[in-house]
């Protein structure tokens, strides 16, 4: 009997293994690939924040902890010879279909450059809306739902369907948007404050 | 070769896996809603059950009866990974828009079904015909299904537009009750064709007894 365990066993165990082996082989040829992919991604969204920018410097350590259900990843910023151009602050959050990943590019003038949404697992054709770049929610004036953050003051009005334009039957990742936007944007406009480069 | 043919012919139409065993379904339904999704699952699924049908097809004498679950999982769940290892560092943009049903295929009843009733109990060569067949035909329906969904919940076919800009989106046929409706019409279709197919062969059938 323990025999007969011993050999159901040891060939569950071949099985493991030999699987193990396999996966790591694939791993290592491709895991390379896959983080210059990520990499590529975050670095076209912060150069298209900030055109300007000839670097980008990680001062995640720094920051502070997002408001709400929102969760700081990454913060960069943006200099150019020397001076500080603006933060950009990859942070995720809860949304209608499972955690968002928003990248939010803001300057020293505490006005947000710009949103990108790096990740998101919304409903097609309703809250995917959100990354459409062909979805305007101001139609005459061609601002998508992103777009319309650029400009905006850290300090003005955040509340869906009053300062920011919902997406149609999509309430919940408008707000679930905003939301980490507006967290990502008051823990950048506290790390300008602490580095005294607010001006006026 | 007729043999093979045969098998591969079971999948694709007589024992399609949506349309005839209706399994597999969740994935099907969630990642119609555009053409790209639909050959990416559709291709990333087939790849899984060819291999996990070769590798426990080659290896069915050594493998117990009573751990032979355990055994079909591992190995599923190994090509699972390696095919969404790949098309993260290859085809990120798919990978990003399929989300979490590549990783799954694990769970798929297709290849459950497939490596049980099949894979464990025949050669390594008529594994191949069934996996390309099986595999081949959910992929047909996806992008059967995806292609209807998309054009009419989106206007466009695989990203591009096709519809005319004055086309207001039918935003049902993207949500799950679209992918409901759109799946029940093709099963429908299917039985119907299966019954006027069936009666057709009757009646030659009987033609032939006659001329006998």
């Amino acid at each position: 009997m323990m025999k007969q365990y011993l050999r159901l066993g040891l060939i569950l165990a071949a099985f493991a293994v030999a699987a193990c082996v396999g996966l790591a082989f694939v791993y290592a040829a491709t895991s390379d690939q896959i983080a210059a992919n990520q990499d590529k991604q975050l670095n076209e969204s912060l150069k298209g924040l900030f055109p300007d920018a000839e670097g980008f410097k990680d001062v995640t350590a720094d920051m502070t902890a997002l408001a709400g259900e929102s969760k700081l990843e990454t913060a960069y910023v943006a200099t150019r010879s020397g001076a500080v151009l603006g933060l950009a602050i990859k942070a995720h959050g809860p949304s209608y279909g499972g955690p968002a990943t928003v990248l939010v590019g803001m300057g020293t003038d505490r006005r947000i450059v710009g949103v990108r949404i790096l990740a998101i697992s919304d409903t097609p054709g309703l809250g995917l809306n959100a990354a459409n770049p062909t979805y305007y929610v101001k139609k005459a004036e061609k601002i998508t739902f992103t777009g319309q953050f650029a400009g905006k003051l850290v300090t003005d009005g955040f509340v869906v369907k009053q300062d920011v334009d919902a997406i149609t039957a999509s309430t919940i990742t408008s707000r679930s948007i905003t939301a980490i936007v507006k967290a990502s944007a008051d823990s950048g406009e506290s790390w300008i404050e602490r580095n005294a480069l607010g001006g006026n | 070769m007729k043999r093979l043919w045969n098998v591969f012919k079971q999948g694709i139409i007589y024992e399609n896996p949506l349309l005839m065993l209706l399994i597999g379904l969740c994935s099907a339904l969630a990642v119609t809603t555009n053409v790209s999704n639909g050959i990416g699952m559709g291709l990333a699924m087939t790849f899984v059950l060819l291999f996990s049908e070769i590798i426990i097809s080659a290896f069915r004498k050594v493998i117990p009866n009573s751990i032979r679950m355990p055994i079909f999982i591992i190995v599923i769940a190994a090509f699972t990974t390696i095919i969404d290892y790949v098309m993260q560092a290859y085809f990120p943009e798919l990978s990003k828009s399929m989300g979490v049903f590549i990783p799954l295929i694990v769970v798929n009843c297709i290849i459950m079904g497939r490596v049980e009733a099949f894979s464990y109990k025949k050669g390594v060569l008529d594994c191949v015909a069934d996996s390309l067949g099986m595999g081949l035909g959910y992929t047909w329906v996806l992008v059967a299904i995806a292609a209807i969904r998309e054009l009419l919940g989106n206007g466009t076919f695989a990203g591009i537009q096709v519809m005319p800009a004055s086309y207001q989106p039918i935003l049902f046929f993207t949500l799950s009750p679209g992918g409901f409706l759109v799946f029940a019409l093709f099963i429908s279709f299917n039985i119907w064709l299966k019954g006027r197919v069936g009666k057709a062969r009757a009646g030659r059938d009987i033609v032939k007894e006659d001329a006998a």
